[in-house]
């Protein structure tokens, strides 16, 4: 699968090396942004209040005169990393069950499955505001309750891939020499849905840093004067046909972010043979 | 037939069940809340006497499970309860006390002003999607399929409040052709009703006409390079003929159930489009009630929500069987 991958940047595919290159930066601004934004972001009247974007303030300055940039280069971990854990828990979750369910099939699958079907019924949104409700809105309830709905997207994806495989002759084959089903799941079938695992890792990180936004936009994840993105829409909602530029900046990262996550994943699954599910959220 | 009537059958009983579970499940999450319904009701008045009665009152000092059978029943019979928050209007300067809004009074306009919403969408989704899917499908090779592949994707892949928030910017804010607040319930006349609606419209056709899009397009590239299409068109049949009664009718199934499901999100997940246009919907009473912690009225929405999901997931399957017989046989 990975000389797979390298072969996509060898064969120059534009797209995929902008897409790739975007995500880079994002990446950087989330490990090290706190290092070099170009002012603090916390503190105010580093410029004077709703400055429009000049070459001193890149996106502009908000109501309270802090640098719209450096507050979106700052609030890039509190998009990335929550996200990318729950997309990567889901996703182990999710394989791992997916495989079992698959490999024991009988009453387990049986089970599982209604399971899964009654999940994916809860209408998730509301579902994860409720729970945030009752337990306090804290980083790790986020990631949790975001992580939980995830995972049995994932088992319906893998299971499926996996039950493909379980019938192949070389699982029976290994099943007759007489290996554990630990060697077997893990020599015979994770090679062979391991691609879709690494799709579905990089859909469910996509969807993962909308719910985020969509949480702190909502007023439910990250609170004030975190430079969540989400939260920074939903405050420079109020100052829209004044300073639009608190709005659109933020906004423009969060777009750049997803769709290039989504175009990044498009073209990986085309190389890697598999079809991208996208539902509705 | 007959085995198609067993389905359906089958699958009204699952979804009973499943609508049971669901209703454990919500109404667990919901006796989560901080709180109980009696310090809610008093807020400030509370004393521990006043306490008391309002505990007996909402049934609080008995255990669980008779409470949630006793809330089921009355559930299912259509008694969705009163709110706990929120005073029916006419009796504020009443004297006598004040009465609280029956919860169906509340939460049966707002899906109205939803379901209008929703189908709005759709009225524009279904046939930009139908469009995109044949055009994308049809012609692949050309170039411009590429970069409408591209605009697809992107409607796809963007948050609908980043959308929202950038139409809110481009089409109220700047050219100022449509308001920026969707009351619709104070609109004055029918244009400006349509006005209102536009915008949130247009942002939500665009995340489902990107899904719908991309279903129609996967199955019908898959049925025009399958064997009965090529016979057709050795058998010197035309192509809009081999298009429209050949391909398009078996491609139709993923297409329908993404429109049937993303109906059912419209009504229930849209809740940040309704919060940044100011929409009177079904999502922005769950948010408030939830910021309010008005149980009822989050148990009878969400309840609601569920019950439609379930149905049209139903539904979906069920018209996908219909309308192809392979699926029938399993």
């Amino acid at each position: 699968m990975l000389n797979r991958i390298i072969d996509l940047f060898i064969n120059q595919n534009l797209t995929f090396f902008i897409v790739t290159s975007l995500l880079g930066i994002h990446i950087i601004a989330a490990i090290s942004g706190h290092l070099w934004t170009p002012y603090d972001p916390f503190t105010m009247l580093v410029g004077k209040p709703f400055n429009p974007p000049s070459w001193s303030h890149w996106f502009g300055t908000d109501n309270l005169g802090r640098d719209v940039f450096s507050r979106i280069i700052y609030g890039e971990r509190f998009v990335l990393f929550p996200a990318l854990i729950a997309s990567g828990l889901a996703t182990f979750l999710g394989s791992l069950i997916g495989i079992i369910l698959a490999y024991k099939r009988s009453w387990y699958d049986m089970i599982g499955m209604r399971l899964v079907d009654l999940i994916i019924c809860l209408p998730n949104l509301i579902v994860i505001l409720i729970v945030l409700s009752a337990l306090g809105s804290n980083m790790i309830v986020i990631i949790l309750t975001i992580t939980f709905f995830f995972t049995w997207v994932v088992v319906q994806t893998v299971r499926s891939a996996a039950l493909a495989v379980v019938t192949e002759d070389f699982v029976i084959k290994a099943k007759l020499r007489g290996e554990s089903a630990l060697s077997i799941t893990v020599r015979e079938i994770f090679p062979n849905v391991i691609s879709t695992i690494f799709v579905e890792f990089s859909i469910r990180t996509g969807y993962a840093v909308f719910f985020m936004g969509a949480l702190s936009f909502l007023g439910y994840a990250s609170k004030p004067p975190i430079p969540e993105w989400g939260l920074m829409i939903n405050e420079g909602r109020s100052q829209i046909s004044a300073a639009p530029w608190i709005v659109l900046g933020p906004a423009l990262a969060l777009a750049s972010l997803v769709v290039s996550l989504g175009l990044f994943t498009e073209i990986l699954s085309e190389k890697l043979g598999q079809s991208v599910q996208h539902r509705i959220k | 037939m007959h085995f198609f009537f067993r389905l359906v059958f089958q699958r009204v009983v699952l979804s009973i069940v499943s609508l049971a579970a669901i209703s454990v499940i919500i109404f667990t999450l919901v006796e989560f809340l901080p709180g109980d319904a009696a310090t809610r009701v008093l807020g400030r008045d509370a004393t521990p006497k006043n306490i008391e009665v309002w505990r007996k009152r909402f049934n609080l000092d008995r255990p669980p499970v008779t409470r949630y059978l006793l809330w089921a029943r009355n559930f299912a019979l259509g008694n969705w309860g009163a709110s706990l928050v929120s005073v029916q209007p006419s009796s504020a300067g009443n004297p006598g006390g004040k009465t609280m809004r029956s919860v169906a009074d509340m939460v049966l306009p707002r899906l109205g002003n939803t379901l209008i919403l929703a189908s709005c969408v759709m009225a524009i989704s279904i046939p930009a999607s139908l469009f995109l899917g044949i055009v994308t499908a049809v012609f692949r090779k050309r170039r411009f399929t590429v970069w409408l592949s591209g605009l697809v994707l992107f409607g796809v892949s963007m948050p609908d409040y980043v959308t929202g928030i950038l139409m809110l910017l481009v089409f109220a804010v700047y050219l100022n052709w449509f308001p920026p607040l969707s009351l619709i319930n104070n609109a004055e006349s029918t244009l400006e009703i349509v006005k209102m609606l536009t915008l949130p419209s247009l942002t939500l056709a665009i995340a489902v006409t990107g899904i719908a899009v991309r279903m129609m397009q996967g199955s019908l590239l898959q049925i025009l390079d399958s064997d009965y299409v090529r016979f057709a068109t050795l058998k010197g049949l035309s192509w809009s003929r081999i298009l429209f009664s050949h391909a398009l009718p078996n491609a139709l199934g993923p297409a329908i159930r993404v429109t049937v499901l993303s109906l059912v999100w419209l009504i229930g997940g849209v809740v940040y489009v309704e919060v940044i246009f100011t929409f009177p919907g079904l999502g922005m009473l769950l948010l408030n009630s939830l910021k309010l912690l008005d149980t009822p009225v989050i148990l009878a929405g969400t309840m609601l929500l569920s019950g439609f999901l379930i149905y049209a997931n139903l539904i979906a399957d069920l018209l996908a069987a219909y309308l192809n017989p392979k699926l029938r046989t399993e």
